[in-house]
């Protein structure tokens, strides 16, 4: 038979209660933060896979703001695109009506007041801007695009945003495709850094990174307007020039260049019309991603709760078998306790 | 006649001896440490009278303790074990503490927050607003590898602190030990009673063997030695070996900071012996520093240094935000306008080395002073230009850690999970070990503890004995006023 001694007894007492109040005050913790895991420790796994979730939905937050701006970025350039459109298609009424011999010089210098009038227009376009921005003027958004002779002073930069985790949308539409002549450019851009310069690694021997010249890219500052070749050509394609002609061609009273001038009308308004497609395109898709991304938001804070929070029935009814547990033990030991073998001896 | 009063007397002295143990029991119930005694008593020697054999009565030859040593060695190592895991997950928890980012943001999401105002810049690079708030942000990145830094280094030091005091525990309680020794040796020669010392001593062993692991044997010469496992002997007989703490260089450190405390031998401070205890709250504690700590702010370093350079390496390749004077096909004319630099600007001070970078990070003097340093456009003149700023936020999701192993946050996050198991299974452990301590505790009682309910049967029993052995002296003497009495 094993000997029982009042300092066993007492031992293996304490050992009981302290196990008992400890796993209470787990869950007494638990209750009052509601949630399952206080301390990385508690849970370490899920620890980490919470804290990705957290990055992941900021990075959703900031996704979604992308997609916004990008949206008033798009909205403001197909509005601007419409009203363009509707300018020349004025215009190329105004032409039609005209290229015909039945007016007379008088009205048609009238016309060609009217003309110039569409012109200012489609340049006060051309120079539109949101907030400090102009929006046709490529990377260079803070010069103004367009001269009063409809010199482009703006580049091809195409700025691009990213509007869900590695997918880049184009915002805007550089002056030079709108209103000089078509550029090549897909609606998605895979990724703008796909042919941004190799990011240097670090290094773990600590060794410096090596100044490397970077040369500015010559593709993108370029619409040359220096050269005079250049703006011969320009100015027989683009929009003002194409007003411009009609302008005079009306002033001059010579129907027959004004009819020389309806092709064009056409070639440009199709161009028009083609960007507006785009540009139509890109903002179904970033809506289409916004969506995404929202219902991702949903999943990702349902995962995060099961992960972080606590089942809050499960707790508190742990909590009260927990405390009925400590009860018993109190009662149990209140039986050992206080009692002798001294106390029956009289 | 003289024979049975005198055996009354042996057996009244012996049950007087037996109640006086019995109340010394009781009385030290509650002493800790105490082991129950017993008194050993035998028949006196027999006398041959008349050709009968006698009996003469009871003789008390000693009052022993109820010991056994192995339980007592058992319940040390336990006790030592038990210490080392407590210790430890006292101290992986306020590591972990530093990374506790469930309730409130850490570096994770402080660094998110810095990638996401990257990407709010990319979006307006025109906007000086948002400039300013990568550059809040950017500080707030470096107030936090700050924070983790100087909280890492911060507990080291805590940890050396307590270890100067520990050590000056550890030389008490030696000397406590050898003076108890001496003691011991004195009365054993005098043939005393040495239960209660020898009990004093096994308490003031454990107390140690909390601290570190114990060995104790006694030589051929019977003197009672004691050693610290992994390091040598620490008291031999009354003579102790008394340890020294002292802090070392950077250079002999052992866990890679100036002045981290090392213990030695006294006398002996080029032999440091810190690393050889095993187990006890010392080997914990030192462990956590040299091992765990030092691991964490390495990690941290190479994060921040990595963190740094590639966010630099990008930075650089991008223009001011201002009009930079051009020449005709579009290149800078020079590489510096009255501001100072248009390009090639570092984003975070390039860090000298990978140690202590996450100590020394900060913004370059560039950005500090003039927010239009912050470059997003990788063409001069270029106020749209958004794409250093979008390949600067693409860091967040560029494997290049560990040789293009891993992001920054799964480095990160993996250095978290890391310490988040280590302290799970440092509190595992302890939870174990302690219920491994209380059950040997449980068996040590058993044995060597006093049971009030016992002692108060033996007060029974002995008193009874005690009245019984009077009571045969009272016999004696009727019987001598019997005999006396014939004579009348």
């Amino acid at each position: 038979m094993t000997r029982v001694s009042e300092n066993s007894q007492h031992a293996s007492m304490q050992f009981a209660l302290n196990k008992a109040k400890n796993r209470l005050e787990n869950l007494q913790l638990k209750g009052a933060t509601l949630r399952s895991m206080t301390k990385p420790s508690d849970n370490p796994v899920s620890n980490v896979e919470s804290m990705q979730l957290t990055s992941s939905m900021n990075d959703n937050k900031q996704y979604v703001r992308n997609g916004n701006f990008a949206l008033m970025h798009l909205n403001v350039t197909e509005k601007s695109l419409d009203e363009l459109t509707n300018i020349l298609t004025k215009a190329k009424e105004l032409a039609i009506a005209q290229s015909s011999d039945f007016y007379n010089e008088d009205v048609r210098k009238n016309v060609s007041k009217e003309v110039s009038q569409l012109r200012n227009l489609a340049l006060s376009i051309a120079n539109k801007r949101i907030g400090q921005k102009y929006i046709f003027s490529g990377y260079k958004t803070l010069k103004q695009p367009f001269d009063s002779s409809g010199n482009y002073h703006g580049d091809k930069g195409n700025i691009t945003l990213e509007v869900a985790k590695d997918f880049f949308v184009p915002v805007n539409i550089d002056g030079h495709s709108v209103f000089f002549s078509e550029t090549e450019s897909s609606s998605y851009e895979p990724s703008p850094l796909k042919n941004f310069p190799q990011m240097n690694k670090s290094r773990p021997d600590g060794e410096q990174f090596e100044d490397t010249e970077i040369e500015p890219s010559r593709d993108l500052a370029s619409v040359d307007e220096a050269n005079p070749a250049n703006q011969g050509y320009e100015k027989r394609e683009n929009i003002f020039a194409l007003l411009d002609n009609l302008v005079s061609g009306l002033e001059n009273n010579e129907p027959k260049v004004v009819q020389g001038l309806l092709e064009k009308f056409d070639t440009a308004i199709s161009r028009l019309i083609t960007l507006r497609t785009k540009v139509g395109s890109i903002t179904n898709s970033v809506e289409t991603t916004m969506s995404n991304i929202e219902s991702e938001n949903i999943d990702q804070a349902a995962r995060k709760s099961s992960l972080v929070d606590a089942d809050i029935a499960e707790i508190f009814s742990d909590l009260t078998r927990q405390q009925e547990v400590l009860k018993t033990t109190y009662k149990s030991t209140q039986g050992m306790l206080n009692q002798t073998l001294l106390d029956f001896l009289r | 006649m003289s024979d049975l009063l005198n055996i009354g007397r042996t057996g009244l002295a012996a049950s007087k001896k037996a109640l006086e143990t019995t109340g010394h029991n009781i009385a030290n119930a509650n002493t800790d440490g105490y082991s129950r005694q017993k008194v050993q008593q035998t028949t006196n020697v027999p006398i041959t009278k008349s050709g009968l054999i006698h009996g003469t009565g009871v003789r008390v030859t000693g009052v022993n303790r109820v010991h056994d040593q192995f339980v007592e060695k058992r319940l040390r190592d336990s006790t030592s074990e038990n210490e080392y895991f407590q210790s430890r997950a006292d101290n992986l928890r306020q590591v972990e503490e530093i990374f506790n980012e469930i309730d409130n943001g850490g570096l994770n999401q402080v660094l998110n927050r810095f990638f996401n105002s990257f990407r709010d810049l990319a979006n307006q690079p025109e906007n000086e607003t948002i400039r300013s708030v990568v550059r809040d942000n950017a500080k707030l990145v470096i107030k936090d590898f700050n924070r983790i830094r100087t909280t890492l280094d911060q507990l080291s030091r805590n940890i050396d602190n307590s270890m100067e005091r520990t050590v000056g525990d550890i030389n008490q309680k030696i000397k406590e030990i050898a003076t108890l020794n001496r003691k011991i040796a004195e009365l054993e020669a005098m043939h005393g009673e040495t239960g209660d010392l020898r009990d004093q001593r096994d308490l003031a062993i454990k107390a140690l063997s909390k601290i570190v692991k114990i060995h104790t044997y006694e030589d051929e010469k019977g003197n009672f030695n004691v050693a610290a496992k992994g390091v040598g002997t620490l008291v031999t007989a009354a003579n102790v070996v008394p340890l020294r703490f002292g802090t070392q260089g950077i250079d002999q450190s052992s866990n890679g900071m100036d002045g981290s405390g090392e213990i030695f031998y006294e006398g002996r401070p080029s032999t440091p012996i810190t690393s050889g205890f095993m187990k006890g709250s010392l080997s914990a504690t030192t462990e956590v520093r040299n091992k765990d700590i030092k691991n964490l702010r390495e990690n941290i370093d190479q994060i921040a240094y990595d963190f740094i350079n590639s966010v630099n390496a990008i930075h650089k390749r991008g223009y001011v935000n201002r009009e930079i004077q051009t020449d005709e096909s579009g290149n800078p004319v020079s590489s510096f306008d009255a501001q100072g630099p248009v390009t090639g600007i570092n984003f975070f001070k390039i860090p000298t080395s990978i140690k202590n970078a996450a100590l020394n990070i900060d913004m370059s003097d560039d950005v500090k002073s003039d927010l239009s340093n912050i470059a997003t456009a990788l063409s001069p003149n270029s106020s749209g230009d958004n794409r250093v700023a979008l390949a600067i936020s693409k860091i967040q999701h560029e494997r290049f850690m560990e040789g293009g192993q891993s992001t920054i946050e799964e480095n990160f996050l993996k250095t978290v999970g890391k310490v988040g198991l280590e302290s799970g299974k440092a509190q595992l452990d302890a939870e174990q070990s302690e219920g491994i301590l209380a059950q040997v505790t449980n068996v040590k009682e058993r044995i060597s503890g006093v049971s009030i309910d016992e002692e108060a049967a033996n007060m029974v029993k002995f008193q009874h004995v005690y009245e019984a052995a009077a009571k045969v002296m009272q016999t004696a003497d009727e019987m001598f006023k019997t005999v006396i009495n014939i004579k009348r």
